[in-house]
């Protein structure tokens, strides 16, 4: 016994929904492309109940997961596929009456069956679509009755748009002939059936299978097989994503991250395990606490690269939890993890060896737990007209590590040459950093003729002096087209002190004030 | 011809990893290139792979721009870096000017603070914690070049770590592909091996008129202090 439940196609999308729904109530679930799906429901009566609850429970679930849905129950998978295709609502065919509830079926609803036959059945969208792209009179026909409509059972057939013997219209446009080679061949076939007098799958039903066989070859059977409600692959079950959770009710409440890093050792044990066996790597670990106050402690990592190391794992989560330690004791432990397919890197043999990610990882765990969160990665440049400006971002290596490849390909392609005439602008050797004082140093500045000539403060350790040497100003300034902004408008100059010393003295040209920005050095 | 007994002493040292005080002349230890050619001559080829290498000086002196030229040579050769920024006087900017690629750089920075106001326990915890950071990214391994910038500090904080703290460093990158580099005034590590590199520089500056002068770089002068191997 198998149930087909096909989403209407006045229904809304819920990616996943169907699934949910034939998950809800069958454990081996076929999905049929995104507006079908199959489940087997044999065995179902003693859980659910004969057909009519197993329909009534389908819909009960499609209603909660917004869904309007066509359900069809047969011996078959082909029979059921076909009605809930054919037929509005709800359709249950005794065992053994497969072949007498598709027989009063057009001939065109074979064509629901030609992704079937590849692999993949068609989807409800394309078969409305192709009755919509369709030209003449049956192109105009649409199951415009069928909006709105919710599961009921009744029968429904006859309020339905009947394709006719010669019109496959999926065939036509939506389930594109080029793509299946069987499609030019089934329309093929229509026609003849068509010229033989056939109209329904009974009348294909009725024909000899060897006769079929021996003028149309084995599409022929394949054909007739379908009218008589025969399936010819079995329900392939899909796997049901598999969730790596790991939960563990403590016995007793736990303080402090060092009781908690056994308790992690073991769990993170227990899911590496699974995710070796599964071939998977974790890209994110979830941990939930549950706390002796009835509150939960959530954090949630993102892991720059598949790890599936126990150690790392416990690590990284141990890190993380000392930047963000739980507020009260400790009731319960729950490791979630975020898989994808396992990672396989080759390594090359003649370049140096770049840390792994997972080692990556750790490090930058632990320098964030050390130094903080904002204070640790890949130093990087803002797209701004102010130089002061700078960001942090996070420092993966895999983009050192692809662009080392993009670096030695760009080695590897010869570079035209260089023309004589080409004028060479000549770059000092070595650019005098400057140290930039991120809180600025406020100095008093004496100034004759335009120009600073000593530097003064009350404070110790603050630079001071007469200046020897002193280039400048230039004047910069920003901002102050953006109304949320902060503009700025000042001169800096480059002084050298008589006690030694290279700054960057800079004097806000709003305010007057005067700051030594950083130190050349 | 070596006697049995010192043959004794070597394989004794060795099994104890202490064989490294041995002197080898047959086997040149590897270096990498500071960036500076100058300076690569007088270490005899770069700084010494596997070591702790110091880089002193007064303000001024060329330090930072040294270090930059060691990062962006090490770039350059598509290594990974790490600069553990104690006071937090990186600019991205000047370093993306020397020829630092950027996205090859682990930017470790310390607090934001006024080395010049700021109490002396926040200069010490924020050093203590550079040191901690350049400890751990030293174990990590796979960094070509770690730097530790301590230059600012006064000596009075650098000297208040514990002795051993250098002898720990350069044991944990022994053996490692990587070299380490700490910037600072004065020399603190010296006991720990490698090279410290004392940089005694005047300014440049060109143009004669106001209008025209301009501040370009420094002439350095460097001294090997100490280099033990």
């Amino acid at each position: 016994m198998f149930c087909c439940v096909v989403r209407d196609p006045s229904s809304p999308v819920v990616p996943g929904a169907l699934e949910a729904v034939a998950r809800a109530c069958s454990p081996r679930v076929e999905r049929q492309g995104d507006a079908g799906i199959a489940f087997d429901a044999t065995g179902l009566a003693r859980v659910i109940g004969p057909p009519p609850e197993i329909v009534r429970e389908v819909g009960r679930v499609a209603a909660e997961q917004g869904l309007i849905v066509r359900v069809a129950i047969a011996g078959s998978i082909t029979t059921a596929w076909l009605l809930a295709h054919a037929r509005l609502g709800v359709t249950i065919v005794a065992a053994g009456g497969e072949a007498a509830a598709l027989a009063p079926l057009p001939l065109g609803w074979l064509g629901a069956l030609v992704d079937q036959a590849e692999g993949h059945r068609p989807k409800a969208e394309d078969l409305a679509g192709g009755r919509q792209a369709g030209s003449g009179v049956q192109g105009a026909r649409r199951i415009t009755r069928a909006r709105n409509y919710r599961i009921a059972p009744g029968p429904a057939a006859d309020s339905e748009v009947v394709p006719d013997a010669l019109n496959l219209v999926p065939v036509s446009s939506s389930l594109r002939p080029s793509a299946f080679g069987l499609c030019p061949d089934l329309q093929d076939a229509l026609a003849i059936f068509a010229r033989w007098g056939l109209r329904t799958l009974g009348d294909l039903a009725g024909l000899r299978r060897a006769d079929l066989h021996a003028r149309l070859g084995p599409l022929g059977v394949r054909l007739h097989q379908a009218a008589s409600g025969e399936d010819t692959a079995p329900l392939v079950p899909l796997e049901e994503p598999r969730r790596f959770v790991n939960r563990l009710d403590l016995e007793w409440p736990i303080e402090g991250l060092e009781p908690l890093s056994f308790v992690l050792a073991r769990q993170c044990d227990v899911l590496s395990s699974a995710l070796t066996r599964a071939d998977r790597g974790a890209v994110g670990v979830t941990t939930r606490l549950r706390l002796v106050t009835r509150t939960e402690h959530v954090r949630t990592l993102q892991l720059p690269s598949p790890i599936r190391d126990p150690r790392t794992l416990r690590t990284l989560v141990l890190l993380d939890l000392e930047s963000h330690p739980p507020p009260a004791a400790i009731d319960v432990v729950e490791l979630e993890l975020g898989v994808v397919p396992g990672l396989i890197v080759q390594g090359a043999l003649l370049t140096r060896a770049l840390p792994s990610p997972d080692d990556l990882a750790t490090l930058t765990s632990r320098l964030c737990a050390l130094m903080g969160d904002t204070r640790v990665g890949a130093p990087a440049l803002v797209d701004s007209h102010d130089e002061r400006r700078s960001t942090v971002e996070k420092f993966t290596g895999q983009g050192a590590m692809q662009q080392t490849e993009a670096k030695k390909l760009q080695a590897s392609t010869p570079k035209p040459q260089a023309s004589s005439h080409t004028p060479q602008s000549p770059r000092p050797d070595f650019v005098p950093c400057l140290r930039r004082y991120r809180i600025p140093l406020a100095v008093m500045v004496d100034v004759e003729r335009g120009r600073p000539v000593s530097v003064r403060s009350t404070a110790r350790g603050i630079p001071s002096g007469d200046i020897v040497n002193v280039a400048g100003p230039w004047r910069t300034s920003g901002d102050w087209w953006a109304a949320g902004g902060q503009p700025w408008d000042r001169d800096e100059w480059d002084i050298e002190l008589v006690s030694g010393g290279c700054y960057r003295l800079v004097r806000d040209r709003a305010t007057g004030r005067w700051e030594i920005e950083g130190e050349m050095d | 011809m070596k006697s049995a007994a010192i043959n004794r002493l070597e394989s004794l040292l060795q099994a104890s990893k202490l064989d490294r005080t041995l002197a080898r002349t047959d086997e040149p230890w590897p270096v990498v290139s500071t960036g500076v050619p100058k300076l690569d001559t007088a270490l005899g080829g770069g700084w010494r792979v596997g070591e702790i290498s110091e880089l002193t000086g007064a303000r001024s002196s060329g330090r930072t721009t040294l270090l930059m030229a060691t990062l962006a040579a090490a770039t350059a050769r598509g290594e990974i870096v790490a600069l553990v920024d104690a006071l937090d006087r990186f600019d991205p900017g000047v370093a993306a000017a020397a020829g630092v690629d950027l996205d090859r750089v682990l930017w470790v920075r310390g607090a934001t603070l006024t080395v010049e106001r700021a109490r002396p326990a926040m200069v010490e915890q924020s050093v203590l914690r550079a040191v901690r950071a350049f400890d751990l990214i030293i174990r990590a391994g796979g960094f070509g070049v770690v730097a530790l910038d301590l230059a600012g500090v006064s000596a009075r904080v650098v000297q208040l770590l514990p002795f051993t703290t250098w002898m720990r460093l350069a044991h944990a990158n022994e053996g490692r592909q990587t070299v380490g580099v700490i910037v600072g005034d004065i020399a603190v590590g010296r006991s720990a091996r490698g090279v410290s590199v004392h940089l005694r520089a005047s300014t440049q500056w060109i143009g004669s008129s106001p209008q025209s002068r301009r501040f370009n770089g420094f002439n350095w002068v460097s001294d090997v202090l100490l280099r033990r191997s």
